[in-house]
């Protein structure tokens, strides 16, 4: 064994202790309070069941999405009718929802507006995942189907058995997501008294009649982790290289039929839903832009200072966390997978961690406190970015370069550093929009002068302030779609 | 130049086991064998990629066995060339220079063909012309030595036997040692001033290309040049009978053996072996025949056509080597 290897093995446990700490704090917190739980368990099966269906619903339409863009051979430059409605924040395309569907006299509050809003939004992630294993796994067996005349259902026992572990890695992803998800049902839940366990955390949290707000929402925490934590065993990403064949399209027109009416329900139809609500007056249908009056609001002003300082400082210090560990790409690994827990697992749990671990301290109830729990929530992100890049050869051209003599500095600044720039930008571009529309870790953390935009969306709504919600949500949707200019390409070789 | 001293790399059932060779200032020495016979990971251990479990390396009479690769001075020219892909064909060069000289770099640019595409970048080459930056590179860094690690075999068989002459001409000028890793015998027969058998991690034979093509030393020294036909035989007294006939041959005195012969080591001759001319085929100057010799089967250079009667008999002496009953089996197998 390594001199160093003990003391390396040591560290990275001390480390992966600490990072869990919130969790391991919540944890003990929670069991203190378990008398609650029998109390919430019906809530937590409409929780979980709501999760199931909403990730069945969004793998189903997703999937279906896949298949035919698959079949009929769609360029990827279709995706950009999907990709806007999973690139605007998911409680901004509940708000659109809400809004569209009053429009035209439906209900939107309540199991069936959630269910809609998280299709709407993470059907996208359902067939951004199921795009490519249909295409490196199924693509040649679809061709060898066809050469060798397999039809019928010869053909689907051929063809779906290989495409099981990207449908249960997808499923997994989906349920995680959903069973976290506090926006959504924030926004459309709430008001009608549906509640998920996201929201009824948040909800005890705040209650002001419960006689222990904090230790009744860690249990609530740990009965969501116990829901998460199976499907982490499912969520890992499938693999797979697309490879060209040479396939003829079928359906062409049923697959773009498709992406449109898709593009016209998730995207225009809560557009439309927003753009009416922010500059169309509701009582006398004047134009009216609301835009000033949301301005006006202090919250709005505080919301974006805040969002804006706390994006810029978690993208900026998790840019410059990659950069010192690219070099190290064992060690970025290691505590990639680290901070994974805080990525996967629902943000309530971190966000009720912190409160308990950071209670004490001068750093609750400040900005602070939340510019933490965002480098912990989005640090993963920016790591398996930064992750990809020295996956595709990059670290090999900075070994070329030592062998030609450049030292280990000037090797990466000369050859690896800027190979990285794309994949950078790619973190950048994820984890900005992130930070700047967050609401779950925020609606928690929030203290007075450290509201968030989410926060103050959620305020403004709360309020009966429906018009300047739509306003700040419809920039909110303006600037996620900046989102669709992000470089999705790799190192040209 | 270079003195690799009993180089032992261990990976298990693979690697590199008791390695030793020389190269001296401007020669060129081919290491050949087959996928999986250690050639790359010796030229690795050379390189620094690796390091030993012992044996020595040195570079002229500096022992570099436990130095980093950047403190080496070598230069590398890959299979896949390793160009950077944001960087010109010129800037690859300015980059390994100790002192970034761009008369010099075009210079050299000129000299293995680009001029003129200087400011090209990697996607904008062909597969030629990236092989030729990637050698470009290498001489830049004006290296003590320089690695080829199967710098041709993917490009079209004409542009791989174009390069590979003008490269070897490039290095003999410039006086630049080289050890080159291939697999094909041609190009080792193209480029090198010696040769370097391997066969499971092992060297086992060191001569001139010339040398290990007439007179390989172990079976594997004898498949490494290709064009060999084998023929399990029984040896009595330096002696071996093949329908009737007597020839000599060396390398076994007594027991059963491989009886190994190239192409072109039989001719037609009125007192020799009965053979029926099988299949014809060849072309590049030369012309082959599968014969069935009653023993077995064998390519010959001869010009006959198919279904004709021939007697073969061999030029010189051939060549048995021992085989283990195991080794024969699996040879009289592949014979049939």
């Amino acid at each position: 064994m390594p001199r160093g290897q003990p003391l390396a093995t040591v560290f990275w446990l001390l480390l992966s202790l600490g990072v869990a700490l919130p969790l391991w704090v919540l944890a003990w917190r929670g069991l203190g309070d378990l008398a609650i739980l029998p109390r919430v368990l019906d809530l937590a099966g409409v929780s979980l069941l709501l999760a199931l269906l909403g990730s069945l619903l969004c793998l189903g339409v997703g999937g279906g999405l896949a298949w035919l863009a698959f079949r009929a051979r769609l360029h990827t430059g279709w995706d950009t009718l999907l990709l806007p409605a999973y690139l605007v924040p998911p409680f901004v395309g509940a708000l659109g929802f809400l809004y569209a569907l009053q429009l035209v006299n439906v209900q939107p509050y309540g199991v069936g507006g959630i269910l809609l809003a998280w299709t709407a939004h993470y059907a996208p992630v359902a067939y951004l995942l199921l795009r490519p294993a249909l295409e490196s796994k199924l693509a040649p067996l679809l061709l060898a189907c066809e050469v060798h005349g397999v039809t019928g259902w010869k053909r689907v026992r051929a063809l779906v058995p290989p495409l099981f572990p990207a449908l249960v890695a997808a499923f997994g992803a989906l349920y995680l997501t959903l069973l976290g998800n506090f926006g959504v049902p924030a926004v459309l839940g709430l008001p009608a008294q549906v509640y998920t366990l996201p929201t009824l955390a948040y909800a005890r949290l705040f209650s002001p009649a419960s006689p222990d707000p904090l230790g009744e929402a860690a249990a609530i925490g740990l009965l969501l982790g116990l829901l998460a934590v199976p499907a982490l065993l499912l969520s890992s990403q499938p693999t797979g290289e697309p490879s060209p064949r040479p396939l003829r399209p079928r359906g062409v027109w049923a697959a773009r039929g498709a992406f449109i009416l898709f593009a016209l329900l998730a995207v225009v139809f809560p557009l439309v839903g927003l753009v009416r609500r922010a500059l169309f007056n509701t009582f006398t249908g004047a134009f009216q832009p609301a835009f000033g009056d949301a301005w006006a609001l202090p919250l709005v002003r505080q919301g974006l200072f805040n969002s804006l300082l706390l994006a810029l400082l978690a993208t900026g210090l998790l840019l410059l966390l990659g950069l010192l560990l690219a070099p190290h790409r064992g060690a970025l690994k290691r505590l990639r997978q680290v901070l994974d827990l805080h990525y996967l697992l629902p943000g309530t749990l971190l966000a009720l961690g912190l409160i308990l671990l950071l209670a004490p301290t001068p750093v609750y109830a400040t900005p602070w406190i939340l510019l933490l729990a965002y480098l912990l929530n989005f640090a993963a992100l920016m790591l398996r970015s930064m992750e990809a890049g020295l996956e595709s050869g990059i670290e090999r051209l900075v070994g070329v370069g030592k062998l030609f003599g450049l030292r280990h500095g000037r090797a990466w600044w000369k050859i690896g550093f800027p190979l990285l720039r794309p994949y950078l930008a790619a973190g950048v571009f994820l984890v900005l929009p992130l930070c700047l529309a967050e609401l779950t870790l925020s609606a928690m953390l929030y203290a007075p002068g450290s509201e968030t935009l989410g926060v103050a969306v959620l305020s403004a709504l709360n309020g009966g302030l429906f018009r300047e919600a739509a306003a700040i949500g419809l920039m909110l949707m303006a600037l996620s779609l900046l989102l669709l200019w992000v470089p999705r390409k790799g190192v040209v070789g | 130049m270079l003195r690799l001293e009993n180089l032992t790399k261990n990976f298990g059932k693979a690697g590199v086991f008791g390695a030793s060779l020389h190269l001296t200032p401007g020669e060129i020495v081919a290491v050949l064998g087959a996928s999986g016979s250690g050639k790359t990971t010796l030229l690795n251990l050379v390189a620094g990629l690796l390091e030993p479990d012992s044996g020595r390396i040195f570079l002229g009479n500096e022992d570099v066995t436990r130095q980093p690769p950047e403190k080496r001075g070598l230069g590398y020219v890959f299979q896949d060339h390793a160009l950077w892909p944001h960087l010109s064909a010129l800037e690859h060069l300015l980059l390994v220079m100790k002192t970034p000289d761009r008369a010099q770099a075009h210079h050299l640019l000129e000299r293995v063909g680009l001029g003129g595409l200087e400011a090209r970048k990697p996607h904008q080459l062909s597969g030629g012309q990236k092989q030729r930056v990637a050698l470009a590179r290498a001489l830049a860094a004006k290296p003590r030595l320089l690695l080829l690690d199967e710098p041709y075999s993917a490009l079209d068989p004409v542009l791989r036997e174009e390069l590979r002459l003008e490269v070897a001409l490039l290095l003999r000028a410039e006086q630049v040692s080289a050890l080159h890793v291939t697999h094909d015998p041609d190009e080792a027969l193209a480029v090198a001033d010696r040769v370097a058998v391997m066969e499971g991690g092992r060297i086992v034979q060191v001569d001139t290309p010339a040398e290990v093509y007439a007179r390989p030393q172990t079976l594997a020294a004898a498949r490494a040049f290709g064009r060999l036909n084998l023929l399990a035989v029984e040896v009595q007294g330096g002696q071996v009978q093949l329908g009737g006939q007597t020839w000599a041959v060396h390398g076994l005195e007594r027991g059963p053996g491989l009886l190994a012969f190239r192409y072109e080591d039989l001719a037609v001759a009125p007192e020799g072996l009965p053979a029926k001319v099988l299949a014809v085929y060849g072309g590049r100057g030369e012309r082959l025949c599968r014969v069935n010799l009653g023993v077995g089967e064998a390519v010959v250079k001869l010009s006959a056509a198919p279904g004709e009667q021939v007697r073969l008999a061999p030029l010189g002496e051939l060549r048995v080597f021992p085989l283990s009953q195991e080794a024969r089996a699996h040879e009289q197998g592949k014979a049939r």
